[in-house]
């Protein structure tokens, strides 16, 4: 917590999202001795970020034009940009405004005149800048924080949610069909997809440790694909999911399918791969912490 | 005709204030949302079910909130009354909730002001001793860690919680977690007096620096908890007259006949009013409508607060004050319900999927936030979010003016006028991104 001028400097971009991923961030509080932070509007009286900072962080999407101006502008100053969160990775929720029903309703109702102007849809930040780490998680842990700050090669990690729960799987626990999505009683340390969960977490990067499906929610893949899928299209995702459930339960693929597809899932399950319309690279699974 | 424009820092979410200034007068005063991502938009044709888990992404620091109303207006819906102790259960994460946020917003936010601070951060280039100022912002961010610690024991997740379900929650808290948040909650309770003491002597004298307490003219108030406890569960929304009498009290399935609300052309946001009238909400209102918190130490500092500035009080300064009241109350709240069995039955009820309109409400710790959700074949067909800082808008352009008028005369522009303006948008504590959503 000082103004030492020997620590490296680092700035916090908000962009258009929720501010969940600074709150991780102030609750990561390891970084105030390590650290100097110089620019994050939500906590620092500072309007611009100054010259000589090193590391930006950039959470929340690519919403209006004010946005590509300041990301733009941030980008050029810095040497490393870290794109933080599912929003500035793929647009995150907003995201899920990207429809022709939707996006005929924010140009009729939604855009103002005398402020910020909205873009037809939301952007990963990556359509505007170079990003040199993607830290992904709605929002990534205080943990994950500090791996980004520091540097990947110090943070460790299994590959998988899975890992990280240690909810037993088990042989002969096999529902029929998915309990509705809020539904029914959960039991303690049994594997959520025995219980006929639709838990992600099997093919999901781990890193989280498993905050979620521990109390018994299952995985819905905030932090997106494990490296094993990372680059390669969401549907070999898909499949690897449909596959787990196969093994693992009598539920009927269809109703897997169906329900991966549903939008509190597939805000995160397309983030890696299938994003702006599928029409850009992959993004290197090095690249991802 | 000149146009005055600042930039906010220290508050949830991207806005400005603009100033119109003729002939050394201020003509206008706007409070801009200049962001917004449009869930009420996208989330049509969401399967109803998830929507607890989608909604709390409008806001990363109001997230718990939305996660109740949501779930409440789907239990609305599908007529199903949640157990004892999924209600305890929800109240504590409310608590969470409350304790994160008037700590964020006292520490985080506005301390930085009273002692000339850019940051709490950086608190150690302030005028004020630096050892002082550092051990004052270690306290802060150990307080502020509990509510989060809160808010992950009885949510799940610690920014977008996933414990409250429709009819219930996923379980209750067992003793051992229970325990060690009550002795860390207990150990910190000194600590939150303490430095709340500490920050009711800065605001003082920041009273004398400044001269005024900011818009100190009377107002409606709009707040959703308890007449005789500040409770945050509740399904009444209550509007007190500017002179203290109560003048509405009504669930919020009929919001429409009390409030009114209008889109303006220069923000994402929109404004509500009390028939026409300036009203607030968050602390300062909550405050003003009960006539007791309901905790010990907490109804001390109302008494302290109700003896130095009468009832209902005005100034928008008091905001802050009553944050602090509220923080201790949390505290207390939450020790109380700690020291209890949260594990005596099981915390949910089943409920079968129908048609319908449903409403949620729960009180934010910026005031009262209604989920409006109607519901065919399982899937949203209408979703209207009524976020408290909308009801707090013309009561901010007013301080914004008051502020104006102050600062701008024919002779000029005074400098002090930029930090009045934060100052002033930092009472009401508004959050942007909910309120665009």
């Amino acid at each position: 917590m000082s103004l030492n001028p020997t620590l490296p400097r680092f700035a916090v971009l908000q962009l258009s999202g929720c501010a969940g991923c600074e709150v991780s961030l102030i609750n990561a509080s390891e970084w105030v001795e390590k650290y100097q932070l110089v620019y994050m509007p939500l906590v620092v009286s500072t309007h611009a970020v100054p010259e000589d900072t090193e590391i930006l962080l950039v959470s929340g999407g690519v919403r209006n034009d004010e946005d590509v101006w300041n990301l733009r502008h941030a980008a050029e100053i810095v040497d490393r940009v870290i794109a933080v969160g599912t929003c500035a990775i793929s647009g995150g929720v907003a995201n899920l405004g990207d429809r022709d029903d939707v996006r005929a309703m924010f140009m009729s109702q939604a855009s103002r005149h005398h402020v910020p102007h909205l873009l037809p849809k939301s952007h990963p930040i990556d359509a505007f800048v170079d990003v040199d780490l993607y830290l992904p998680g709605c929002p990534p842990t205080p943990e994950l924080f500090m791996g980004a700050l520091t540097g990947p090669e110090n943070f460790e990690a299994s590959s998988i949610v899975c890992q990280e729960c240690g909810r037993k799987k088990l042989k002969d626990m096999r529902p029929t069909h998915l309990v509705g999505f809020q539904q029914g009683e959960v039991l303690p340390d049994i594997c959520l997809i025995n219980q006929g969960y639709l838990c992600v977490g099997s093919s999901t990067r781990g890193g989280c440790r498993a905050i979620c499906t521990r109390p018994g929610h299952p995985c819905v893949g905030c932090r997106g694909p494990s490296n094993a899928y990372i680059e390669k299209e969401s549907s070999v995702w898909f499949d690897r999911v449909q596959k787990v459930f196969e093994n693992m339960t009598d539920i009927p693929p269809e109703e897997i399918r169906e329900a991966l597809h549903s939008p509190q899932l597939s805000m995160f399950l397309f983030q890696f791969t299938d994003y702006q319309g599928g029409d850009r690279p992959p993004r290197p699974k090095e690249k991802v912490l | 005709m000149t146009t005055l424009r600042f930039p906010l820092s220290r508050i949830e979410g991207h806005a400005r204030v603009e100033m119109e200034v003729q002939d050394g007068k201020v003509v206008s005063a706007q409070f801009q949302a200049i962001e917004m991502r449009g869930f009420r938009y996208f989330m049509l044709g969401t399967p109803a079910e998830q929507m607890p888990v989608i909604v709390p992404r409008i806001c990363g620091v109001c997230s718990t909130a939305h996660h109740v109303a949501s779930v409440k207006a789907l239990e609305d819906i599908f007529e199903v009354e949640p157990p004892k102790l999924a209600k305890e259960i929800r109240e504590l994460l409310l608590l969470g909730q409350l304790i994160q946020n008037q700590a964020t917003s006292l520490f985080i936010f506005t301390m930085p002001d009273r002692v000339g601070a850019s940051s709490i951060f950086h608190m150690d280039e302030s005028e004020a001793d630096p050892e002082q100022q550092l051990s004052l912002a270690q306290r802060a961010l150990k307080v502020r860690q509990a509510g989060t610690n809160l808010i992950t024991l009885a949510g799940g997740q610690f920014i977008h919680p996933i414990k409250a379900i429709i009819g219930g929650v996923t379980s209750g808290i067992k003793p051992e977690p229970a325990q060690k948040m009550l002795a860390e909650m207990e150990a910190l309770l000194p600590v939150v007096c303490t430095l709340f003491d500490e920050y009711w002597e800065m605001s003082l004298k920041m009273k004398e620096r400044i001269g005024t307490w900011g818009d100190d003219q009377p107002a409606y108030y709009i707040a959703s908890t308890g007449r005789t406890g500040l409770e945050l569960n509740s399904d009444m929304i209550r509007i007190l007259g500017p002179n203290g009498t109560e003048r509405a009290s009504f669930p919020p399935r009929q919001f429409r006949t009390y409030l009114d609300y209008q889109d303006t052309e220069y923000s994402y946001a929109g404004q509500t009013s009390y028939q026409g009238e300036v009203m607030r909400a968050n602390s300062l209102a909550r405050i003003n409508l009960a006539n007791a918190t309901g905790t010990p130490l907490a109804d001390e500092y109302m008494q302290k607060l109700t003896h130095a500035f009468g009832k209902p009080a005005h100034p928008i300064l008091l905001f802050d004050l009553c944050r602090g009241i509220e923080l201790v109350y949390a505290f207390e709240r939450a020790i109380e319900m700690l020291s209890q069995d949260l594990e005596y039955e099981d915390p949910s009820l089943p409920y079968a999927l129908k048609d319908g309109e449903g409403f949620g409400l729960v009180e934010a710790p910026r005031g009262p936030l209604i989920h409006h959700y109607t519901v065919k074949e399982g899937l949203i067909t209408d979703a209207e979010f009524i976020i408290p800082t909308t009801h707090n808008m013309l009561a901010i352009e007013r301080a914004l003016k008051v502020a104006g008028d102050r600062y701008v005369t024919p002779e000029g522009i005074n400098l002090e006028l930029e930090k009045a303006v934060g100052r002033v948008v930092r009472a009401f504590d508004p959050c942007i991104a909910c309120a665009t959503q």
